[in-house]
Protein backbone atom coordinates (compact mmCIF):
# COMPACT_ATOMS: atom_id res chain seq x y z
CA UNK A 1 0.00 0.00 0.00
CA UNK A 2 2.54 2.20 0.79
CA UNK A 3 4.36 1.14 -2.30
CA UNK A 4 1.72 1.91 -4.26
CA UNK A 5 1.83 5.52 -2.79
CA UNK A 6 5.79 5.67 -3.22
CA UNK A 7 5.13 5.10 -6.92
CA UNK A 8 2.80 8.03 -7.46
CA UNK A 9 4.97 10.63 -5.87
CA UNK A 10 7.62 9.56 -7.76
CA UNK A 11 5.80 9.05 -10.86
CA UNK A 12 4.06 12.84 -10.42
CA UNK A 13 7.21 14.61 -9.49
CA UNK A 14 8.95 13.52 -12.78
CA UNK A 15 5.75 13.99 -15.04
CA UNK A 16 5.48 17.66 -13.74
CA UNK A 17 8.98 18.05 -14.49
CA UNK A 18 8.24 16.79 -17.79
CA UNK A 19 5.14 19.36 -18.15
CA UNK A 20 7.65 22.41 -16.63
CA UNK A 21 9.59 21.73 -19.32
CA UNK A 22 7.05 21.56 -21.84
CA UNK A 23 6.07 25.22 -20.45
CA UNK A 24 9.71 26.64 -20.80
CA UNK A 25 9.85 25.40 -24.67
CA UNK A 26 6.46 27.21 -25.10
CA UNK A 27 7.90 30.11 -23.53
CA UNK A 28 10.86 30.50 -25.21
CA UNK A 29 9.20 29.77 -28.43
CA UNK A 30 7.38 33.54 -27.89
CA UNK A 31 10.21 35.20 -26.48
CA UNK A 32 13.15 34.85 -28.75
CA UNK A 33 13.45 37.09 -31.34
CA UNK A 34 15.14 35.36 -34.58
CA UNK A 35 13.82 31.84 -36.35
CA UNK A 36 16.95 29.90 -35.24
CA UNK A 37 16.53 30.77 -31.28
CA UNK A 38 12.65 29.57 -31.25
CA UNK A 39 13.82 25.99 -33.31
CA UNK A 40 16.36 25.89 -30.52
CA UNK A 41 13.71 26.20 -27.64
CA UNK A 42 11.25 24.08 -29.81
CA UNK A 43 14.41 21.17 -30.12
CA UNK A 44 13.64 20.99 -26.16
CA UNK A 45 10.92 20.44 -25.94
CA UNK A 46 10.45 17.31 -28.26
CA UNK A 47 13.48 15.26 -26.74
CA UNK A 48 14.06 16.55 -23.22
CA UNK A 49 10.10 17.06 -22.93
CA UNK A 50 8.62 13.68 -24.06
CA UNK A 51 11.68 11.97 -22.94
CA UNK A 52 10.94 12.96 -18.90
CA UNK A 53 7.12 13.02 -19.18
CA UNK A 54 7.11 9.26 -21.04
CA UNK A 55 9.82 8.04 -18.35
CA UNK A 56 7.22 9.30 -15.54
CA UNK A 57 4.36 7.63 -17.42
CA UNK A 58 6.47 4.49 -17.57
CA UNK A 59 7.20 4.66 -13.60
CA UNK A 60 3.09 4.89 -12.93
CA UNK A 61 2.57 1.94 -15.71
CA UNK A 62 4.71 -0.80 -13.95
CA UNK A 63 6.75 -3.90 -15.97
CA UNK A 64 4.33 -4.25 -18.87
CA UNK A 65 4.14 -4.50 -22.66
CA UNK A 66 2.91 -0.71 -22.01
CA UNK A 67 6.08 0.72 -21.09
CA UNK A 68 7.98 -1.09 -23.81
CA UNK A 69 6.04 0.92 -26.83
CA UNK A 70 6.60 4.24 -24.68
CA UNK A 71 10.46 3.46 -24.47
CA UNK A 72 9.93 2.63 -28.32
CA UNK A 73 8.55 5.94 -28.89
CA UNK A 74 11.31 7.73 -26.68
CA UNK A 75 14.00 5.79 -29.29
CA UNK A 76 12.13 6.66 -32.23
CA UNK A 77 11.94 10.56 -31.19
CA UNK A 78 15.85 11.09 -29.86
CA UNK A 79 16.88 9.59 -33.43
CA UNK A 80 14.67 11.52 -35.58
CA UNK A 81 14.02 14.84 -33.42
CA UNK A 82 17.74 16.13 -34.66
CA UNK A 83 17.46 15.21 -37.83
CA UNK A 84 14.03 17.63 -38.11
CA UNK A 85 16.08 20.31 -36.65
CA UNK A 86 19.09 19.61 -39.23
CA UNK A 87 16.88 20.08 -41.71
CA UNK A 88 14.27 23.22 -41.21
CA UNK A 89 17.57 24.66 -40.04
CA UNK A 90 18.89 24.09 -43.33
CA UNK A 91 16.16 25.28 -44.99
CA UNK A 92 16.12 28.38 -42.72
CA UNK A 93 20.06 29.18 -43.56
CA UNK A 94 19.20 28.81 -47.68
CA UNK A 95 16.07 31.07 -47.53
CA UNK A 96 16.90 33.86 -45.71
CA UNK A 97 18.15 37.02 -47.44
CA UNK A 98 19.45 38.57 -44.48
CA UNK A 99 20.78 35.79 -42.38
CA UNK A 100 24.32 37.57 -41.85
CA UNK A 101 22.34 40.51 -39.86
CA UNK A 102 22.03 38.07 -36.78
CA UNK A 103 24.32 35.20 -37.21
CA UNK A 104 28.07 34.52 -37.94
CA UNK A 105 28.57 33.15 -41.50
CA UNK A 106 31.25 31.13 -42.33
CA UNK A 107 31.96 31.18 -46.22
CA UNK B 1 -7.64 2.69 -2.38
CA UNK B 2 -9.80 5.17 -3.97
CA UNK B 3 -8.04 7.79 -2.83
CA UNK B 4 -5.09 6.49 -4.47
CA UNK B 5 -7.87 6.10 -7.87
CA UNK B 6 -8.81 9.82 -7.45
CA UNK B 7 -5.67 10.77 -6.90
CA UNK B 8 -4.71 9.52 -10.43
CA UNK B 9 -7.92 10.57 -11.81
CA UNK B 10 -6.79 14.30 -10.84
CA UNK B 11 -3.44 14.39 -11.65
CA UNK B 12 -4.10 13.18 -15.22
CA UNK B 13 -6.82 15.63 -15.72
CA UNK B 14 -4.60 18.63 -14.82
CA UNK B 15 -1.63 17.06 -17.15
CA UNK B 16 -4.19 17.15 -20.10
CA UNK B 17 -5.57 20.06 -19.39
CA UNK B 18 -1.97 21.83 -18.88
CA UNK B 19 -0.75 20.39 -22.21
CA UNK B 20 -4.31 21.48 -24.03
CA UNK B 21 -3.36 25.47 -23.22
CA UNK B 22 -0.26 24.77 -24.29
CA UNK B 23 -1.80 23.59 -27.33
CA UNK B 24 -3.52 26.47 -28.27
CA UNK B 25 -0.24 29.21 -27.40
CA UNK B 26 1.61 26.49 -30.36
CA UNK B 27 -1.28 27.33 -32.56
CA UNK B 28 -1.04 31.21 -32.07
CA UNK B 29 2.62 30.51 -32.64
CA UNK B 30 1.84 29.07 -35.87
CA UNK B 31 -0.08 31.45 -37.35
CA UNK B 32 1.68 34.62 -36.30
CA UNK B 33 4.88 33.25 -37.16
CA UNK B 34 6.72 35.76 -40.00
CA UNK B 35 8.79 32.86 -41.82
CA UNK B 36 7.58 29.58 -42.73
CA UNK B 37 10.27 27.86 -40.66
CA UNK B 38 8.30 28.87 -37.32
CA UNK B 39 5.10 27.13 -38.94
CA UNK B 40 6.85 23.83 -39.37
CA UNK B 41 8.52 24.25 -36.05
CA UNK B 42 5.49 24.98 -34.32
CA UNK B 43 3.07 21.70 -36.32
CA UNK B 44 5.85 19.82 -34.84
CA UNK B 45 5.74 21.05 -31.35
CA UNK B 46 1.78 20.68 -31.29
CA UNK B 47 2.70 16.94 -32.57
CA UNK B 48 5.11 15.97 -30.04
CA UNK B 49 2.26 17.29 -27.36
CA UNK B 50 -0.63 15.61 -28.63
CA UNK B 51 1.76 12.14 -28.19
CA UNK B 52 2.21 12.79 -24.51
CA UNK B 53 -1.62 13.58 -24.23
CA UNK B 54 -2.17 10.22 -25.90
CA UNK B 55 0.25 8.45 -23.45
CA UNK B 56 -1.83 9.88 -20.78
CA UNK B 57 -5.32 8.67 -21.98
CA UNK B 58 -3.33 5.34 -22.79
CA UNK B 59 -3.12 5.43 -18.67
CA UNK B 60 -6.58 7.27 -18.06
CA UNK B 61 -8.75 4.38 -19.31
CA UNK B 62 -6.17 1.51 -19.14
CA UNK B 63 -5.95 0.76 -22.62
CA UNK B 64 -2.42 -0.52 -23.65
CA UNK B 65 -2.49 -0.70 -27.50
CA UNK B 66 -3.16 3.34 -28.16
CA UNK B 67 0.63 3.55 -27.37
CA UNK B 68 0.86 2.58 -30.53
CA UNK B 69 -0.56 5.45 -32.14
CA UNK B 70 1.92 7.33 -30.52
CA UNK B 71 4.51 5.41 -32.34
CA UNK B 72 2.80 6.25 -35.71
CA UNK B 73 2.43 9.94 -34.95
CA UNK B 74 5.95 10.35 -34.52
CA UNK B 75 6.36 8.43 -38.03
CA UNK B 76 3.99 10.73 -39.46
CA UNK B 77 5.42 14.40 -37.86
CA UNK B 78 8.84 13.53 -38.93
CA UNK B 79 7.87 12.46 -42.72
CA UNK B 80 6.11 15.93 -42.92
CA UNK B 81 8.84 18.04 -42.20
CA UNK B 82 10.97 16.07 -44.28
CA UNK B 83 8.85 16.37 -47.46
CA UNK B 84 8.06 20.11 -46.38
CA UNK B 85 11.33 21.60 -46.30
CA UNK B 86 12.63 19.71 -49.29
CA UNK B 87 9.67 21.02 -51.38
CA UNK B 88 10.26 24.58 -50.18
CA UNK B 89 13.53 24.41 -50.82
CA UNK B 90 12.95 23.45 -54.47
CA UNK B 91 10.48 26.46 -54.88
CA UNK B 92 12.22 28.93 -53.05
CA UNK B 93 15.59 27.81 -55.16
CA UNK B 94 13.71 27.82 -58.36
CA UNK B 95 12.03 31.61 -57.95
CA UNK B 96 15.67 32.67 -57.36
CA UNK B 97 16.84 31.46 -60.53
CA UNK B 98 14.14 32.92 -62.34
CA UNK B 99 14.31 35.94 -61.02
CA UNK B 100 17.79 35.89 -61.80
CA UNK B 101 17.10 35.29 -65.14
CA UNK B 102 14.98 37.87 -66.50
CA UNK B 103 16.51 40.47 -63.53
CA UNK B 104 13.78 41.14 -60.96
CA UNK B 105 13.20 39.97 -57.91
CA UNK B 106 10.38 39.13 -56.51
CA UNK B 107 10.77 38.65 -52.33
CA UNK B 108 9.61 35.59 -51.17
CA UNK C 1 2.30 5.38 -86.93
CA UNK C 2 2.57 3.46 -89.77
CA UNK C 3 4.72 4.22 -93.04
CA UNK C 4 2.41 2.91 -95.69
CA UNK C 5 0.74 4.88 -98.94
CA UNK C 6 -2.65 4.78 -96.65
CA UNK C 7 -1.14 6.35 -93.89
CA UNK C 8 0.82 8.83 -95.35
CA UNK C 9 -2.07 10.36 -97.49
CA UNK C 10 -4.26 10.25 -94.60
CA UNK C 11 -2.11 12.43 -92.28
CA UNK C 12 -1.52 14.72 -95.36
CA UNK C 13 1.90 14.24 -96.17
CA UNK C 14 1.58 12.67 -99.49
CA UNK C 15 -0.76 13.88 -102.56
CA UNK C 16 -1.34 10.63 -104.41
CA UNK C 17 -2.50 12.13 -108.08
CA UNK C 18 0.76 15.36 -108.09
CA UNK C 19 2.09 14.62 -111.38
CA UNK C 20 -0.03 12.70 -112.42
CA UNK C 21 -3.32 14.84 -113.36
CA UNK C 22 -3.27 18.36 -115.33
CA UNK C 23 -3.35 21.05 -112.90
CA UNK C 24 -2.25 24.76 -112.42
CA UNK C 25 1.01 24.90 -111.26
CA UNK C 26 0.80 24.70 -107.26
CA UNK C 27 2.13 27.67 -105.15
CA UNK C 28 2.88 27.01 -101.06
CA UNK C 29 0.08 26.88 -98.82
CA UNK C 30 0.46 30.06 -96.77
CA UNK C 31 -2.74 31.33 -94.96
CA UNK C 32 -3.70 35.04 -96.34
CA UNK C 33 -2.36 38.14 -94.85
CA UNK C 34 -5.19 39.40 -94.25
CA UNK C 35 -7.08 36.00 -92.04
CA UNK C 36 -3.73 36.37 -90.19
CA UNK C 37 -4.08 40.03 -88.75
CA UNK C 38 -7.57 39.64 -88.21
CA UNK C 39 -7.03 36.54 -85.94
CA UNK C 40 -4.72 38.17 -84.20
CA UNK C 41 -6.88 41.58 -83.66
CA UNK C 42 -9.86 38.91 -82.32
CA UNK C 43 -7.68 37.56 -79.81
CA UNK C 44 -6.15 40.74 -78.24
CA UNK C 45 -9.78 42.58 -78.30
CA UNK C 46 -10.64 39.58 -76.29
CA UNK C 47 -7.83 39.35 -74.04
CA UNK C 48 -8.93 43.33 -73.32
CA UNK C 49 -12.30 42.32 -72.83
CA UNK C 50 -11.87 39.76 -70.28
CA UNK C 51 -8.74 41.30 -68.78
CA UNK C 52 -9.78 44.85 -68.09
CA UNK C 53 -10.02 46.60 -64.84
CA UNK C 54 -13.08 48.60 -65.18
CA UNK C 55 -15.88 46.04 -66.54
CA UNK C 56 -18.65 46.23 -64.10
CA UNK C 57 -20.09 42.85 -64.86
CA UNK C 58 -17.10 41.61 -63.41
CA UNK C 59 -16.64 43.65 -60.46
CA UNK C 60 -20.48 42.82 -59.37
CA UNK C 61 -20.39 39.16 -59.79
CA UNK C 62 -16.79 39.14 -57.64
CA UNK C 63 -18.47 40.98 -54.88
CA UNK C 64 -21.89 38.46 -55.21
CA UNK C 65 -19.42 35.62 -55.69
CA UNK C 66 -18.06 36.30 -52.19
CA UNK C 67 -21.27 36.37 -50.31
CA UNK C 68 -22.90 34.46 -51.70
CA UNK C 69 -20.23 31.39 -51.12
CA UNK C 70 -20.34 32.68 -47.35
CA UNK C 71 -24.38 32.52 -47.34
CA UNK C 72 -24.58 28.94 -49.31
CA UNK C 73 -21.92 27.79 -46.80
CA UNK C 74 -23.74 28.75 -43.97
CA UNK C 75 -26.81 27.59 -44.47
CA UNK C 76 -25.63 24.36 -45.70
CA UNK C 77 -23.58 24.28 -42.28
CA UNK C 78 -26.92 25.15 -40.75
CA UNK C 79 -29.37 22.41 -42.22
CA UNK C 80 -26.67 19.59 -41.73
CA UNK C 81 -26.60 20.41 -37.47
CA UNK C 82 -30.18 20.59 -37.62
CA UNK C 83 -30.69 17.19 -39.23
CA UNK C 84 -27.82 16.08 -36.60
CA UNK C 85 -29.92 17.11 -34.07
CA UNK C 86 -32.85 15.00 -34.64
CA UNK C 87 -31.20 12.13 -34.33
CA UNK C 88 -31.45 9.73 -31.44
CA UNK C 89 -28.74 9.77 -28.62
CA UNK C 90 -26.13 7.75 -29.18
CA UNK C 91 -26.12 4.21 -27.22
CA UNK C 92 -30.26 4.65 -26.13
CA UNK C 93 -31.81 1.00 -26.73
CA UNK C 94 -34.27 2.34 -28.82
CA UNK C 95 -32.23 3.20 -31.74
CA UNK C 96 -33.13 1.53 -34.75
CA UNK C 97 -28.91 0.72 -34.54
CA UNK C 98 -29.16 -1.71 -31.75
CA UNK C 99 -30.82 -4.63 -32.91
CA UNK C 100 -30.18 -8.55 -32.99
CA UNK C 101 -27.86 -8.24 -35.72
CA UNK C 102 -25.21 -5.86 -33.61
CA UNK C 103 -25.93 -8.20 -30.69
CA UNK C 104 -25.57 -11.45 -32.93
CA UNK C 105 -22.25 -9.87 -33.56
CA UNK C 106 -21.01 -8.81 -30.55
CA UNK C 107 -22.31 -12.21 -28.17
CA UNK C 108 -20.88 -15.01 -30.38
CA UNK C 109 -18.37 -13.14 -32.27
CA UNK C 110 -15.40 -14.29 -30.76
CA UNK C 111 -17.01 -17.62 -31.04
CA UNK C 112 -17.66 -17.60 -34.45
CA UNK C 113 -14.74 -16.16 -35.89
CA UNK C 114 -11.94 -16.24 -33.84
CA UNK C 115 -10.76 -12.98 -33.10
CA UNK C 116 -10.52 -11.38 -30.23
CA UNK C 117 -10.69 -8.21 -31.98
CA UNK C 118 -14.30 -8.38 -32.74
CA UNK C 119 -14.55 -5.59 -35.53
CA UNK C 120 -11.49 -7.05 -37.18
CA UNK C 121 -13.67 -10.30 -37.03
CA UNK C 122 -16.65 -8.34 -38.52
CA UNK C 123 -14.86 -6.99 -41.08
CA UNK C 124 -12.58 -9.55 -42.32
CA UNK C 125 -14.88 -12.68 -41.70
CA UNK C 126 -18.93 -11.87 -41.72
CA UNK C 127 -18.62 -8.99 -43.94
CA UNK C 128 -15.78 -9.85 -45.93
CA UNK C 129 -17.61 -8.85 -49.13
CA UNK C 130 -17.56 -4.78 -48.62
CA UNK C 131 -13.96 -5.00 -47.96
CA UNK C 132 -13.06 -6.42 -50.60
CA UNK C 133 -14.83 -3.71 -52.29
CA UNK C 134 -12.73 -1.29 -50.11
CA UNK C 135 -9.46 -2.66 -51.33
CA UNK C 136 -10.53 -2.54 -54.74
CA UNK C 137 -11.26 0.90 -54.71
CA UNK C 138 -7.91 1.75 -53.66
CA UNK C 139 -7.13 0.58 -56.68
CA UNK C 140 -8.76 1.96 -58.78
CA UNK C 141 -8.02 5.23 -57.41
CA UNK C 142 -4.49 4.77 -58.54
CA UNK C 143 -5.51 3.86 -61.71
CA UNK C 144 -7.08 6.96 -62.04
CA UNK C 145 -4.62 9.12 -60.94
CA UNK C 146 -2.36 7.53 -63.19
CA UNK C 147 -4.56 8.26 -66.29
CA UNK C 148 -4.65 11.58 -65.54
CA UNK C 149 -0.85 12.12 -64.18
CA UNK C 150 1.60 9.85 -66.22
CA UNK C 151 4.00 11.50 -68.86
CA UNK C 152 3.43 10.11 -72.17
CA UNK C 153 6.49 8.09 -73.72
CA UNK C 154 8.78 9.27 -75.92
CA UNK C 155 7.37 8.69 -79.69
CA UNK C 156 4.25 10.80 -78.49
CA UNK C 157 6.30 13.92 -77.88
CA UNK C 158 5.86 16.96 -80.31
CA UNK C 159 9.17 18.04 -81.06
CA UNK C 160 10.43 20.67 -78.72
CA UNK C 161 8.83 19.51 -75.70
CA UNK C 162 10.94 17.69 -72.95
CA UNK C 163 11.82 14.35 -72.72
CA UNK C 164 10.23 12.06 -70.85
CA UNK C 165 13.22 11.57 -68.45
CA UNK C 166 14.17 15.82 -68.03
CA UNK C 167 10.13 16.35 -67.54
CA UNK C 168 10.15 13.70 -65.09
CA UNK C 169 12.94 15.83 -63.25
CA UNK C 170 12.44 19.31 -64.33
CA UNK C 171 9.71 19.84 -60.88
CA UNK C 172 12.94 18.57 -58.87
CA UNK C 173 16.13 20.44 -60.08
CA UNK C 174 16.13 22.60 -57.59
CA UNK C 175 16.04 20.58 -54.63
CA UNK C 176 18.47 19.46 -52.19
CA UNK C 177 19.53 15.82 -52.67
CA UNK C 178 21.58 13.56 -51.13
CA UNK C 179 21.52 14.64 -47.26
CA UNK C 180 24.15 12.73 -45.38
CA UNK C 181 22.53 13.48 -41.90
CA UNK C 182 19.10 12.37 -43.39
CA UNK C 183 20.54 8.73 -45.35
CA UNK C 184 22.38 7.93 -42.41
CA UNK C 185 19.45 7.86 -39.73
CA UNK C 186 16.93 7.08 -42.45
CA UNK C 187 19.37 3.85 -43.15
CA UNK C 188 18.62 2.94 -39.67
CA UNK C 189 15.09 3.76 -39.23
CA UNK C 190 13.62 2.71 -42.51
CA UNK C 191 13.91 -1.05 -40.82
CA UNK C 192 12.39 -0.41 -37.62
CA UNK C 193 9.61 0.95 -39.39
CA UNK C 194 8.60 -1.65 -41.95
CA UNK C 195 8.95 -3.95 -38.71
CA UNK C 196 6.25 -2.16 -36.29
CA UNK C 197 4.27 -2.10 -39.65
CA UNK C 198 4.38 -5.82 -39.75
CA UNK C 199 3.84 -6.53 -36.63
CA UNK C 200 0.77 -4.15 -36.52
CA UNK C 201 -0.75 -6.22 -40.01
CA UNK C 202 -0.11 -9.50 -38.32
CA UNK C 203 -1.96 -8.45 -34.98
CA UNK C 204 -4.76 -7.05 -37.11
CA UNK C 205 -7.20 -9.96 -35.11
CA UNK C 206 -5.41 -9.51 -31.48
CA UNK C 207 -5.11 -6.19 -31.05
CA UNK C 208 -6.37 -2.62 -33.26
CA UNK C 209 -4.35 -2.43 -36.31
CA UNK C 210 -4.97 -4.76 -39.26
CA UNK C 211 -4.62 -4.21 -42.60
CA UNK C 212 -5.43 -0.52 -43.22
CA UNK C 213 -3.18 1.04 -40.71
CA UNK C 214 -0.36 -1.09 -41.22
CA UNK C 215 -0.23 -0.65 -44.77
CA UNK C 216 -0.34 2.54 -44.19
CA UNK C 217 2.91 2.32 -41.84
CA UNK C 218 4.78 0.53 -44.59
CA UNK C 219 3.59 2.96 -46.76
CA UNK C 220 5.13 5.76 -44.85
CA UNK C 221 8.10 3.83 -44.56
CA UNK C 222 8.80 3.79 -48.68
CA UNK C 223 8.34 7.22 -48.46
CA UNK C 224 11.12 7.67 -45.98
CA UNK C 225 13.34 5.76 -48.03
CA UNK C 226 12.55 7.71 -51.19
CA UNK C 227 13.33 10.95 -49.95
CA UNK C 228 16.48 10.26 -48.34
CA UNK C 229 18.25 8.05 -51.11
CA UNK C 230 16.25 9.63 -54.44
CA UNK C 231 14.40 8.01 -57.08
CA UNK C 232 17.38 6.04 -58.62
CA UNK C 233 18.29 3.59 -55.43
CA UNK C 234 14.17 3.02 -55.25
CA UNK C 235 13.53 1.81 -58.34
CA UNK C 236 16.33 -1.17 -57.97
CA UNK C 237 13.49 -2.51 -55.80
CA UNK C 238 9.86 -0.90 -56.63
CA UNK C 239 8.86 -0.36 -60.10
CA UNK C 240 5.74 -0.08 -61.87
CA UNK C 241 6.08 -3.81 -62.50
CA UNK C 242 6.18 -4.80 -58.70
CA UNK C 243 3.13 -2.45 -57.82
CA UNK C 244 1.29 -4.51 -60.72
CA UNK C 245 2.00 -7.75 -60.02
CA UNK C 246 1.89 -7.21 -56.08
CA UNK C 247 -1.63 -5.87 -56.29
CA UNK C 248 -2.77 -8.33 -58.87
CA UNK C 249 -1.63 -11.54 -56.32
CA UNK C 250 -3.43 -9.59 -53.17
CA UNK C 251 -6.28 -8.89 -54.91
CA UNK C 252 -6.50 -11.84 -56.56
CA UNK C 253 -5.98 -14.06 -53.14
CA UNK C 254 -8.77 -12.19 -51.69
CA UNK C 255 -11.36 -12.61 -54.74
CA UNK C 256 -10.89 -16.21 -54.58
CA UNK C 257 -11.18 -16.28 -50.81
CA UNK C 258 -14.48 -14.34 -50.02
CA UNK C 259 -16.29 -13.54 -53.17
CA UNK C 260 -18.59 -16.54 -53.24
CA UNK C 261 -20.59 -14.45 -50.78
CA UNK C 262 -22.24 -12.06 -53.90
CA UNK C 263 -24.22 -15.09 -55.00
CA UNK C 264 -25.00 -17.50 -51.53
CA UNK C 265 -25.52 -14.16 -49.92
CA UNK C 266 -25.06 -14.68 -45.95
CA UNK C 267 -24.82 -18.68 -46.15
CA UNK C 268 -21.12 -19.38 -45.19
CA UNK C 269 -19.47 -21.40 -46.62
CA UNK C 270 -16.86 -23.27 -44.50
CA UNK C 271 -13.17 -23.05 -45.09
CA UNK C 272 -10.89 -25.88 -43.72
CA UNK C 273 -8.51 -23.34 -41.85
CA UNK C 274 -9.96 -24.32 -38.02
CA UNK C 275 -10.44 -21.55 -35.86
CA UNK C 276 -7.70 -21.89 -33.32
CA UNK C 277 -7.13 -20.61 -29.65
CA UNK C 278 -8.17 -17.16 -29.37
CA UNK C 279 -5.31 -15.27 -28.42
CA UNK C 280 -2.68 -16.91 -30.53
CA UNK C 281 -1.39 -15.47 -33.66
CA UNK C 282 -2.20 -18.04 -35.94
CA UNK C 283 -5.74 -18.42 -35.36
CA UNK C 284 -9.36 -17.31 -36.81
CA UNK C 285 -8.90 -18.78 -39.83
CA UNK C 286 -8.49 -16.74 -43.44
CA UNK C 287 -8.37 -13.60 -41.63
CA UNK C 288 -4.35 -13.47 -41.32
CA UNK C 289 -4.02 -13.88 -45.18
CA UNK C 290 -6.43 -11.50 -45.64
CA UNK C 291 -4.93 -8.96 -43.73
CA UNK C 292 -1.49 -9.04 -45.15
CA UNK C 293 -3.52 -9.01 -48.85
CA UNK C 294 -5.27 -5.91 -47.58
CA UNK C 295 -1.90 -4.29 -46.15
CA UNK C 296 -0.20 -4.88 -49.28
CA UNK C 297 -2.72 -3.29 -51.23
CA UNK C 298 -2.79 -0.35 -49.23
CA UNK C 299 1.24 0.15 -48.68
CA UNK C 300 1.49 -0.06 -52.59
CA UNK C 301 -1.18 2.29 -53.01
CA UNK C 302 0.07 5.27 -50.87
CA UNK C 303 3.83 4.71 -52.59
CA UNK C 304 1.99 4.97 -56.12
CA UNK C 305 0.12 8.05 -55.05
CA UNK C 306 3.07 9.97 -53.70
CA UNK C 307 5.43 8.82 -56.41
CA UNK C 308 3.24 10.07 -59.18
CA UNK C 309 2.67 13.41 -57.75
CA UNK C 310 6.32 13.96 -57.35
CA UNK C 311 7.50 12.54 -60.28
CA UNK C 312 4.63 11.78 -62.80
CA UNK C 313 5.66 8.10 -63.15
CA UNK C 314 6.87 5.09 -61.38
Amino acid sequence: MVLEWIRFIIGTAVLLVGLATFALEVFGAFRFHFVLNRMHAAAMGDTLGIGISLIGLMIFSGWNFTSLKMFLVVLFLWFASPVSSHLIARLEAATDEELTKYCEVED
Amino acid sequence: MTALKNAYHILFLAALIFLALMLICCLIRAVRGPRIADRIVAVNMMGTMVMVMIAILALLLHEGYLVDICIIYAMISFLAVIVLTKVYMGVYRERHERGNKTGDNDPV
Amino acid sequence: MKNNRFARWFYGEDDTLIDKVEMKPQKERTPPERQVRRLMQEHERLHEHIYEDDNRKLWLFDKIYRIASVLFCLTFISILLVTVSWLPPSGSANNPGSNEVSARYIEKGLQETGAVNIVTGMILDYRAFDTFGESNVLYVATCAVLILLRLDHDEKRKPGDLTRSEAESNDRIYEPKNDMILQKVAGFLVPLIMIFGIYVILNGHLSPGGGFSGGAIIGAGLILYLNAFGFAKTERFFTEKTYKWVCFFALTFYCLAKSYSFFTGANHLESGIPLGTPGAILSSGLILPLNICVGLVVACTMYAFYALFRKGGF
